[in-house]
């Protein structure tokens, strides 16, 4: 087996210039348009709502997926996007709040567009 | 890192790690090996009858929760004992000692030789269950928010008007000294304040509540944010509170021993590291059953590092399966920066600072020589 120690000083890529440039809505499309080209990502089952100048890129998931299966989902959406459009693009999902009740009276908010 | 802390028990390291003592794992894992975690941090419920401010809980929402039935926390343990995993604290993000699985996942953990620790606001954890659990733990932290009443339940619950809280507190913190003084128990008792730069006026009362309380030790640490900064931490104010905090650390006693995080509070906002290596070593697990790497990741956002539910496969299987060493060797690979991409100052972050000075030959681990320290096993 092999470690993969030899990333630890290695820099984490950031989005190119070309992505850099696009307008909000324009990396979106990109994004959507390029989801729609692999049929392992059907538009049904997610889409980008959100495509960030740096490279962080806001998925909805349309049908609940379970713990077992998102997380490689995911990351293959990632892999994907990295290697059809920026090495620098970064895949999340829509955060979630808080659903104690209790500690809601707090008032603090988690940010579900972020 | 900081020095151990001489206790009237032996050493204390609440402020560093312990990897020096488990370099069998650290070979192996040099080695390219798929390593059992050292310890697991998790909680047995999501639920919990507190609001403190300080709740990292309140950013850690999966998209379900899962309630986790006794049996499925004692399968749990078997398969952690199965791979070799030597601790469990429950801490993680829900008040453990509400489920109905506490008791007896304490009392199977003890069987199968597995070291137990807990951290509890200590509401609900009666005499009958002090009793129960008390022989069979390593160690015992009560989140005791501040010193005095009205600002603990002010802190911890509605407002200053609701001490009731911190006398129920108080009075099981109590028993559990006493009761351990009685039996000569060997587990460690301590209490701890999450201090957020606007609360140091209660640093000097709960050193004094630590003293009062005859406890071991009374612990005074960061407050964790996420990389939204959802809580609003300012870490450059933590500075300003330096004397304050030197202060404390005067008042300890022989039994007592007053502790700050010096680590954690000045490594404040950004990490030293890029690749977050803890988790192989520190694995966390929700109260709603989910496996990921690290509390920090429990939220949906980071679904991507989501490995599965303990309720719904056995735990040896999502241990062993391709997406629990794709998650944690994503964290490993270029793609992911701990400086950005998650919150401030993991429960794995005295681990991971070790791990990657030990991957760069900045220093490398080095087995531990002379008597172990105590909670050897909690990393």
């Amino acid at each position: 087996m092999s470690n993969n120690l030899c990333y630890a000083s290695i820099k984490t890529p950031t989005p190119e210039p070309a992505w850099c440039q696009l307008s909000n809505e324009a990396r979106l499309v990109l994004v959507n348009n390029t989801i729609s080209t692999n049929p392992a990502f059907q538009r049904n089952t997610l889409i980008a709502v959100e495509a960030k100048l740096d490279g962080q890129v806001i998925i909805s998931l349309v049908e609940a997926v379970s713990a077992d299966k998102r997380g490689a989902l995911l990351l293959d959406l990632e892999s994907f996007l990295k290697a059809s459009i920026d090495q620098g693009l970064v895949v999340w999902l829509e955060p979630v709040g808080d659903r104690n009740s209790l500690r809601n009276l707090r008032g603090i908010e988690i940010e579900v567009k972020s | 890192m900081s020095e151990a802390i001489q206790t009237q028990e032996g050493a204390l390291i609440l402020d560093s790690h312990k990897l020096s003592y488990h370099t069998d794992r650290v070979d192996a894992w040099e080695a390219g090996e798929h390593i059992a975690p050292v310890s697991v941090d998790m909680s047995l419920t999501r639920a919990c009858g507190a609001m403190c401010s300080f709740c990292y809980a309140m950013m850690q929402e999966s998209q379900s929760r899962s309630s986790i039935k006794t049996a499925s926390a004692l399968h749990l343990l078997d398969d952690f004992s199965a791979i070799g995993i030597r601790s469990v604290s429950l801490v993680s993000d829900g008040e453990s000692t509400l489920s109905k699985a506490y008791v007896p996942f304490i009392q199977h953990a003890a069987e199968l030789g597995i070291d137990v620790g807990n951290a509890t606001n200590a509401w609900e954890w009666e005499p009958e269950k002090i009793e129960q659990v008390l022989p069979h733990m390593t160690w015992i932290r009560f989140t005791v928010a501040a010193g005095t009443p009205e600002s603990y339940a002010s802190i911890m619950y509605k407002g200053p008007e609701h001490t009731e809280v911190f006398d129920r507190a108080i009075k099981h913190i109590k028993y559990a000294v006493d009761l351990k003084k009685r039996k000569g128990l060997s587990v460690t008792l301590g209490i701890q304040m999450v201090l957020m730069p606007h609360l140091k006026d209660e640093i000097i009362p709960f050193a004094q509540l630590g003293l009062d309380l005859g406890v071991d030790y009374a612990v005074i640490k960061h407050c964790s944010d996420d990389e939204q900064h959802t809580l609003g931490i300012d870490y450059s104010q933590y500075e300003s509170l330096y004397g304050l905090l030197t202060q404390a650390e005067g008042m300890s006693n022989e039994q007592t021993k007053i502790i700050v995080k010096w680590d954690k509070i000045k490594d404040g906002d950004k990490p030293s590291y890029s690749r977050f290596y803890g988790p192989q070593f520190l694995l966390q697990i929700s109260g709603s059953g989910l496996v990921a790497p690290s509390g920090m990741f429990f939220n949906a956002r980071y679904s991507k590092l989501h490995i599965g539910n303990f309720t719904e496969d056995r735990f040896i299987d999502l241990w062993k399966s391709e997406r629990y060493w794709r998650a944690m060797d994503y964290l490993s690979s270029p793609s992911f920066d701990a400086q950005t991409m998650m919150g401030t100052l993991p429960i794995q972050h005295y681990v991971s600072v070790a791990l990657d000075n030990h991957a760069k030959s900045v220093e490398r681990i080095r087995p531990g020589i002379g008597k172990k320290p105590l909670h050897v096993n909690f990393l």
